[in-house]
């Protein structure tokens, strides 16, 4: 018994000074692009996980209880900011009853700050254009560069509230900014051919991928953001990328297949399915791994080797 | 010279006012105004049963406005405006401060069951069932009052909610009696709501209810509700496809000399099915005891109460996420009054202005 009680004396200071090592920053997300980059800054500090799976619209996630009781003991909550996810938001964060990532407080991070956002409205913003973002296109985490603001953004908050380990995130976010730049390269050598072709997507979502590897958007399979497209609006598209020569149809995996199969099926052209988000597709399990599919995907599309259906 | 001091005089005056206005203008700034919204209900009937004329009929406007106050309360208000009146339905102050407890404060829809919180735009089927307008009312319990409710450390979201209210009579939207001048007539409620991910697509959520408080005649005068619903959203195609499975039960009465009289009583089941992102259908079944509705009347065209069954089918076409149009039919027997059956085909017109964040799930 003596040398029981001889030994927890030993081991309670042991204990008690490792126990700040398990003490890590739990983070939640609404995009798992956003995760990925979150768990590569935070390393083994950091736990992460998003409510939106990969393969999930973003728009549309329903804001069930158990995602508020999933973020209930997270320490930061990481928006995808510019109102991406400002239709179940507004629900899930209070009804998480965790005051610690509440807007307003240092635990809520909005990852579009200091991100350069495309499509900013001019003038009046009217829902007559469809559901559109009157802050901007919110679909920046296509555009690795944008990652890179990201993981900077991430690595003073998470030093803010940790610091202890601010010198391994201010590390993790210089590292993932180095591998960042080299994939850039690699990605834009594999891209580089195909600069000035035109391609139609699904939705306004593929603006920052093509701003950023010189592709041009010749349409969209919907008419206006958040509007299914008619037959008459999908022959219309057809016959003019007819006209034009566009033989790329890109779409993610939650959006109407059957339409973006029809309109290039009668557009002579090759629909694709890709994933701009983490998790999207089989093998798109980081943030890097999802750019190698994508440009891979896309380039093997334009090349007309291969992917998709014609 | 003169002439140049009186042209920058004659500037001076002419700017000045301009500059104050300006200066004015500023201290009064809009960036903090709150969030804003505006549904717009319209419909029209084809009831042989009643006395008013086939048309199209405005139901009501609900304005919403939010806003956060300040570092520890957010104030949410829906005020309505239909042809009778204007109705502060909601006006309540929210506070997320308080580790795993919510605080809801004000006029508010009391969280009983799962019908009686949606407000009238977000019902599955244009008319709310009939055990509702004879239990805790046609749009739920609606008074002053404040709420908490706890998320339990359980594994899974595991809700207990209590809240305490003003003593309020019997009226036309509140069928229960809580009108007794006693001073221990606080009447309170008590909710549990559990929800389980039962796929990556579908869950179910189980809620009970208890509603209670003493009459004006000072006996204790409860509701109580139990509710079980299955959803569908397929994480591929949440905007496209998707199914609803609902079930809620309903019931009012009162104790006097110890004996508990069961005064109404009722349910429904319906099911939703998403048929694609602008189609939905549904259809509903439900029973309402020793309950009364519009068609449930006597010789004298007085309301009367009985034993009524009802089957409903509509179909609902939404364009966009604001706006909808739905037809609805619906068949209804009953064992009393002059009308053993009720046949009629509604259609309702929804339409969504500013803010509108999604509705609880």
């Amino acid at each position: 018994m003596k040398s029981l009680i001889r030994s927890m004396f030993v081991w309670m200071p042991v204990l008690l000074a490792t126990a700040p090592a398990f003490a890590d920053l739990k983070v939640a997300t609404s995009l798992t692009d956003l995760a990925s980059v979150a768990q590569f800054v935070g390393g083994k500090h950091v736990s992460a996980q998003s409510l939106c799976r990969g393969y999930e619209d973003p728009h549309f996630v329903p804001a069930k209880p158990s995602l508020m009781k999933s973020i209930q003991h997270a320490d930061v909550f990481v928006s995808t900011g510019l109102e991406l996810d400002g239709g179940w938001l507004p629900l899930v964060l209070p009804g998480s009853r965790n005051p610690k990532i509440q807007p307003g407080t240092k635990g809520f991070v909005d990852a579009s700050q200091g991100v350069n956002v495309l499509e900013k409205p001019v003038g009046t913003v009217s829902r007559a254009e469809g559901d559109i973002h009157p802050l901007g296109n919110p679909h920046y985490y296509a555009d690795p560069k944008n990652l890179e603001v990201v993981a900077d953004h991430l690595a003073q908050v998470f030093s803010g509230l940790d610091p202890a380990n601010a010198a391994d995130y201010a590390a993790n976010a210089k590292a993932f900014q180095e591998k960042m730049e080299t994939s850039l390269e690699k990605w834009g050598k594999e891209m580089a051919p195909y600069k000035g072709t035109s391609v139609v997507t699904y939705h306004p979502n593929f603006v920052y991928f093509a701003d950023r590897f010189g592709l041009k958007l010749f349409g969209t399979v919907e008419p206006k953001p958040g509007i299914p497209p008619s037959p008459h609006y999908v022959n219309q598209l057809a016959e003019a990328m007819k006209k034009a020569g566009v033989k790329i149809v890109v779409y993610q995996p939650y959006y109407n297949a059957d339409a973006s199969h029809e309109v290039a099926k009668r557009a002579g052209a090759t629909a694709v399915e890709v994933a701009t988000e983490v998790g999207g597709l089989p093998g798109t399990d980081d943030v890097f791994s999802k750019f190698d599919a994508l440009v891979s995907s896309l380039a093997g599309a334009l090349s007309g080797k291969s992917g998709g259906q014609r | 010279m003169r002439f140049r001091m009186f042209a920058c005089v004659s500037a001076a005056l002419v700017c000045a006012p301009a500059l104050a206005t300006a200066q004015t203008s500023s201290m009064f700034s809009n960036l903090a105004n709150p969030a804003i919204g505006m549904n717009a209900l319209f419909s029209g009937q084809a009831a042989h049963n009643q006395s008013q004329p086939y048309g199209l009929q405005f139901d009501e406007a609900e304005i919403s406005v939010i806003s956060v106050v300040d570092p520890y309360w957010t104030l949410v208000s829906n005020i309505v405006f239909a042809p009778d009146g204007v109705d502060p339905e909601e006006v309540w102050a929210r506070s997320t401060n308080i580790p795993a407890i919510q605080l809801k404060l004000g006029k508010i829809r009391g969280t009983f069951g799962k019908h009686g919180l949606l407000h009238t735009h977000a019902f599955p089927f244009i008319q709310a069932p009939i055990v509702m307008a004879n239990t805790i009312g046609e749009e739920g319990f609606k008074d002053a009052g404040i709420e908490a409710a706890w998320l339990t450390p359980l594994p899974w979201f595991s809700e207990l909610t209590g809240g305490v209210y003003q003593a309020i009579a019997a009226d036309d939207e509140h069928p229960l009696d809580f009108g007794s001048n006693r001073h221990d007539n606080v009447p309170y409620l008590g909710h549990f709501k559990n929800q389980f991910d039962l796929t990556d697509a579908t869950t179910m959520e189980l809620g009970q209810s208890v509603l209670s408080g003493r009459g004006v005649e000072g006996n204790p005068h409860s509701a109580f509700g139990a509710d079980l619903t299955f959803r569908n959203v397929p994480a591929r195609s949440s905007n496209r496809h998707g199914w609803i499975l609902q079930g809620e039960y309903l019931q009012k009465g009162s104790t006097a000399g110890g004996n508990y009289d069961r005064e109404a009583d009722g349910g429904y089941a319906s099911f939703q099915y998403r048929l694609s992102q602008v189609w939905w259908v549904g259809i509903r079944g439900e029973q309402a005891r020793k309950s009364s509705t519009d068609f449930v009347v006597d010789d004298a065209g007085n309301p009367i109460s009985g034993r009524v069954n009802r089957a409903s089918a509509n179909v609902a076409w939404t364009p966009s996420e604001f706006s909808f149009v739905r037809l609805e039919y619906s068949h209804a027997k009953a064992d009393a009054g002059i009308h053993p059956t009720d046949d009629r085909v509604m259609i309702q017109m929804s339409y969504t202005i500013g803010y509108h964040p999604a509705h609880a799930y």
